[in-house]
């Protein structure tokens, strides 16, 4: 019996790959596919429009200059509403089905982590541009993965930072009890001890709160000199607007891993004062990034948000490295992101290649009313070098 | 031709299996994952369709099992066959306590009660990090003990093919039993069915153990498929989506919540692909169908059936 | 903050949501009662009711009007559901019904996509109530208190409405006795088009009084619904005073909850809903079915 599978796989594997054998040609000259599994319905819905439509915007741009080694840039986006199961089935129909070996724009961490075990088997590489947890480029970690997004750590450390010189000394922390907020706020307090301030206290708000009046009691109860938030989308905007209608702003400052105007707009004036680590900002001043800010507004005549500029990033990132791969095959591809060095909207960047992360500048922006801007929006009051807020190799916290 | 011949049945299955061998690798994939939601859907249809208990909890056996199977494959690469079986009789094990508080009641408290039962289970494995990796679920789910081929693409999927025979003529024997038709007889008279010496509470409670078993089954499957388990797996709207696919299918007749289940699960796999507004085609079709086809996918097959003949 | 008041701090915060849970509760006990159903869609008519509010509100500039708005689009919507689609399903068994509501869910959410884009929507509440009170000298806001009072006040006229008027007591015996109540002439099909659609327009009510505290957003219907299970399954299906009762329990076991035990309040709700099911599968104010 195993003689005979034995003797039948060559056999079989000479069949299936036949067809591989003929594709490189073909594939060399038609367009490059690239695969965005993203949610585009369901409550992850605003952030995967983000994604779409700077992933559009891109393609437009580059194919207007010729495309990408002389071929066209060609998206395929499905919608997985932010559920894993659906992911998987959909980035897998994408790798068998459309010859894609490219992923972009997965927007849950879960969804990163249920599809990165499968992209050895697939032969296909993935950029993460959305996705915050730790773990990915630390336990999680596969060779095929990279991330040229800001993570949650790494945005926890830039507040870090900034809160060296701050007047407070005492902070709570409120989050969401899921893997994210509880990891967030792990790294905020172990950073909070490394400058010698005092973490009072934290509670985790169960997921699906609507309602944080219990929560802001809780905070004011404790009384700390300021308050630091791991909440995003809806949990945010909901805790910015009930907080800001029981006054606690007035009490203590707020600051918090990552300010996002998808959040902070819908909570209106309520978001005015917010400090917070940046994953990227229309506001921060380069060259590049007012580049992409015109470009953008003039699309969508609108400001770009946070993941705007880092999928614009993340697809600037698979353009250098298949510009210097000279060709989309993933090993290539993969050979060339590690430790490929460029400029991109937030300055200078290197894909380490030890994890797979993007080392990049840090940012700490305020939520202020600025002129020309109808709502309140971020502005960016310090830079920190890479070197300062990367973690080490495969590490998610800094020690 | 009666489309409950088991017989039929059975062919149909055994052909869904060679179509895996033949098909494109992204397309046998695809039956892989509907094969499995079959199993699922064919487990509720005990519970819906036969013992008249409609369960909206049925993501519960469905996660609970992914994660028997996961972590048993995980921490110590058990057989993926042995790690199923496993996480099905540790599944049923659960039911007997679950189902004997369920099964006291009926109708909306029941649907009820199941769905805070698997909510229950979605709450202890989002808080139990630990063990259950929280929100971030289990990657890397090994199909350990398999050898290469079964491990693979096509193997895998026949290896599916063959629990999901196993299991309709598991609940097809049940049905066909005594057992079962003191099922049916408790569904339509209870009272007759006690005078009879028939404790319902206990009747019912053996259909309860069987259904979960077999959700228990197919949860584990799925985590051996995907290869990941993750807190949405017990989630309600999972219980809601195999309701759906059950009563679409047509309840009370096995095969068609099966074929409810590929109807659904086919669908909403093209219609997201076509346009991101596929919930609101979806959402309008079930409306429809549920006017115009009364007895789901199978009562509408077998109402055309016969007329075709005679035209 | 002593602990007098903190207590009493707590006590207004459950009220509030209690108030919120109401309303959302009580047309799905409502459509229970008089057509033994299930609503699936009622997280999304909620949920419509958020983003309608919020449309009204900034297209008018004035928030009663959104009050007024949100209701009336949900009702009209829910009556002409009910004509089109539900009419026909009362003589099958309930699953149809399950199937019918999960359909107009999914669609219900669809639609308000298209209609208003993936960003959530927010309206700014008028000076006169973002304001505060001082209670034992600390900040309350002045919202929160006239939720309490339309809960209170809503209650209060729904209850009038059943005991007290010639509708109500239809309604009462279209609930106990559906076939003696046509028998006896009446048009038991209008009543019940007439309580959809006034249990739509409380959905909406809520999703429009609760905007302000958390904007209209995409995700709002799918958390919403499972709390008003647990309410009107606490309470007793179809028992009015049961749902006043299951709201102030969970109202006041998620504030308390979240303050005493932030641990385990995500499975706590489940576990005293487990438990009232269990001893008393009819729910505490219901009669078993």
């Amino acid at each position: 019996m195993s003689t005979l599978m034995i003797a039948r796989r060559p056999a079989l594997a000479a069949l299936l790959a036949a067809p591989a054998l003929v594709r490189p040609a073909a594939a060399q000259s038609g367009p490059i596919r690239i695969g965005v599994p993203t949610a585009m319905t369901g409550t992850w819905a605003a952030l995967g429009a983000q994604v779409v439509r700077t992933c559009r915007l891109w393609a437009k741009t580059v194919n207007a200059d010729g495309g990408l080694l002389g071929r066209p840039v060609e998206f395929l986006f499905e919608d997985t509403q932010g559920v894993p199961a659906n992911c998987l089935r959909k980035a897998q129909e994408m790798v068998e089905r459309d010859r894609v070996n490219i992923l972009l724009g997965l927007m849950a961490s879960s969804e990163a982590l249920a599809v990165m075990p499968k992209l050895a088997e697939w032969n296909a590489l993935f950029i993460s541009s959305v996705n915050g947890a730790g773990s990915i480029t630390a336990e999680h970690w596969v060779p095929n993965a990279f991330r040229s997004n800001i993570s949650g750590p790494m945005g926890a450390r830039a507040l870090a930072l900034w809160l060296r010189n701050a007047p407070q000394e005492s902070f709570f922390s409120l989050s969401l009890d899921y893997a994210w907020g509880r990891s967030s706020v792990e790294t905020f307090e172990g950073l909070l001890r490394g400058i010698g301030k005092r973490s009072i206290g934290s509670v985790f708000a169960p997921v699906g709160t609507r309602d944080y009046s219990s929560f802001i009691t809780r905070v004011r109860q404790a009384n700390p000199q300021a308050l630091y938030i791991a909440l995003t989308g809806d949990d945010g905007t909901a805790f910015l607007r009930q907080a800001a209608q029981f006054r606690l702003f007035e009490r203590m400052p707020v600051v918090t891993e990552t300010v996002d105007m998808l959040f902070t707009r819908p909570a209106g004036d309520a978001a005015i004062g917010l400090v917070g680590g940046s994953r990227y900002s229309f506001a921060f001043d380069h060259p590049a990034n007012n580049d992409f800010v015109q470009r953008f507004r003039a699309e969508h005549n609108e400001l770009p948000d946070t993941y705007d500029g880092e999928q614009w990033q993340a697809c600037q990132v698979l353009a250098e490295a298949v510009r210097k791969a000279g060709r989309t095959e993933t090993e290539a591809v993969v050979a060339a992101l590690r430790d490929l060095e460029m400029t991109s909207v937030k300055g200078p960047l290197k894909m380490r290649a030890c994890d797979g992360q993007a080392e990049q500048q840090g940012f700490v922006v305020r939520v202020a009313r600025r002129e020309g801007i109808p709502h309140p929006a971020p502005e960016v009051i310090a830079t920190y070098s890479a070197a300062e807020v990367t973690p080490s190799c495969r590490a998610s916290s800094f020690s | 031709m009666n489309l409950s011949d088991p017989r039929l049945v059975l062919a149909f299955i055994a052909a869904a299996g060679a179509l895996g061998l033949v098909l494109p690798a992204h397309a046998t994939t695809l039956l892989t994952e509907a094969l499995i939601l079959c199993l699922f859907a064919l487990s509720l249809d005990l519970l819906v369709g036969h013992a008249r208990l409609t369960s909206f909890g049925h993501a519960g056996p469905w996660g609970f099992g992914a994660y028997v199977a996961a972590g048993m494959l995980l921490a110590w690469q058990v057989p993926l066959p042995v790690a199923v079986l496993a996480a099905g009789a540790l599944t049923a094990l659960l039911a007997i306590p679950v189902g004997w508080l369920c099964v006291r009641t009926g109708g909306v408290a029941f649907a009820m009660l199941s769905l805070a039962f698997a909510q229950l289970g979605y709450a202890v494995v989002f808080k139990w990090n630990a063990v259950t990796g929280g929100s971030d679920g289990l990657p890397g789910v090994p199909r350990a003990g398999l050898g290469e081929f079964l491990a693979g693409r096509e193997g895998y999927h026949l290896l599916v093919v063959a629990f999901l025979g196993a299991a309709y003529l598991l609940a097809w024997g049940f049905v066909r039993s005594p057992l079962g038709r003191v099922v049916a007889a408790v569904r339509e008279n209870e009272q007759r069915a006690e005078a009879l010496g028939h404790d319902p509470r206990r009747i019912r409670l053996v259909v309860f153990v069987l259904s979960y078993f077999l959700a228990g089954v197919a949860g584990a499957l799925y985590a051996g498929f995907a290869r990941y388990v993750s807190p949405e797996l017990f989630f309600w709207t999972v219980s809601g989506h195999v309701l759906v696919m059950v009563v679409l299918g047509g309840a009370g007749t096995l095969v068609g919540p099966m074929l409810g289940a590929l109807a659904l699960f086919y669908m909403e796999h093209q219609l997201s692909a076509l346009t991101e507004s596929w919930g609101l085609a979806l959402g309008l079709l079930f409306i429809l169908v549920v006017i115009f086809a009364p007895r789901g996918l199978m009562g509408w097959l077998q109402a055309w059936r016969p007329r075709r003949r005679d035209a | 903050m002593d602990p007098l008041a903190l207590l009493t701090l707590q006590a207004l915060n459950a009220l509030s949501l209690s108030a919120l849970l109401f309303f959302i509760s009580l047309g799905l006990t409502l459509i229970f009662g008089i057509m033994r159903v299930v609503n699936f869609a009622h997280g999304a008519l909620f949920m419509l009711g958020a983003y309608v509010g919020v449309t009204a509100h900034n297209a008018s500039g004035s928030f009663l009007l959104s009050l007024v708005a949100a209701p009336l689009a949900a009702g009209l919507l829910g009556l002409a559901f009910e004509r089109t689609a539900l009419s026909r399903l009362y003589a099958r068994e309930h699953s149809a019904f399950l199937l019918v509501t999960f359909g107009l869910a999914l669609a219900l959410t669809e639609a308000i996509r298209l209609l208003w884009g993936a960003d959530a929507r927010q309206a700014e509440l008028p000076d006169a109530l973002s304001g505060i009170v001082f209670v034992m000298d600390e900040p309350f806001p002045v919202y929160r208190l006239l939720l309490i009072g339309a809960g209170v006040l809503c209650g209060l006229g729904c209850w009038a409405g059943l005991q007290r008027t010639r509708l109500g007591l239809l309604l009462r015996a279209a609930s106990q006795n559906p076939v003696m109540t046509a028998a006896l002439g009446n048009d038991v099909g209008r009543v019940r088009a007439f309580v959809f659609a006034l249990a739509c327009a409380l959905a909406a009510l809520g999703g429009a009084l609760a905007a302000p505290l958390l904007s209209a957003s995409l995700g709002l219907g799918s958390n919403v619904i499972i709390d008003a299970f647990v309410i009107v399954m606490i309470g007793g299906m179809g028992s009015f005073l049961g749902t006043a009762a299951g709201s102030l329990l969970v109202g006041f076991a998620q504030t308390f909850g979240n303050y005493y035990l932030p641990e385990l309040a995500l499975g706590m709700t489940y576990v005293v809903m487990i438990a009232v099911l269990v001893l008393r599968p009819g729910g505490l104010f219901g009669r078993p079915e």
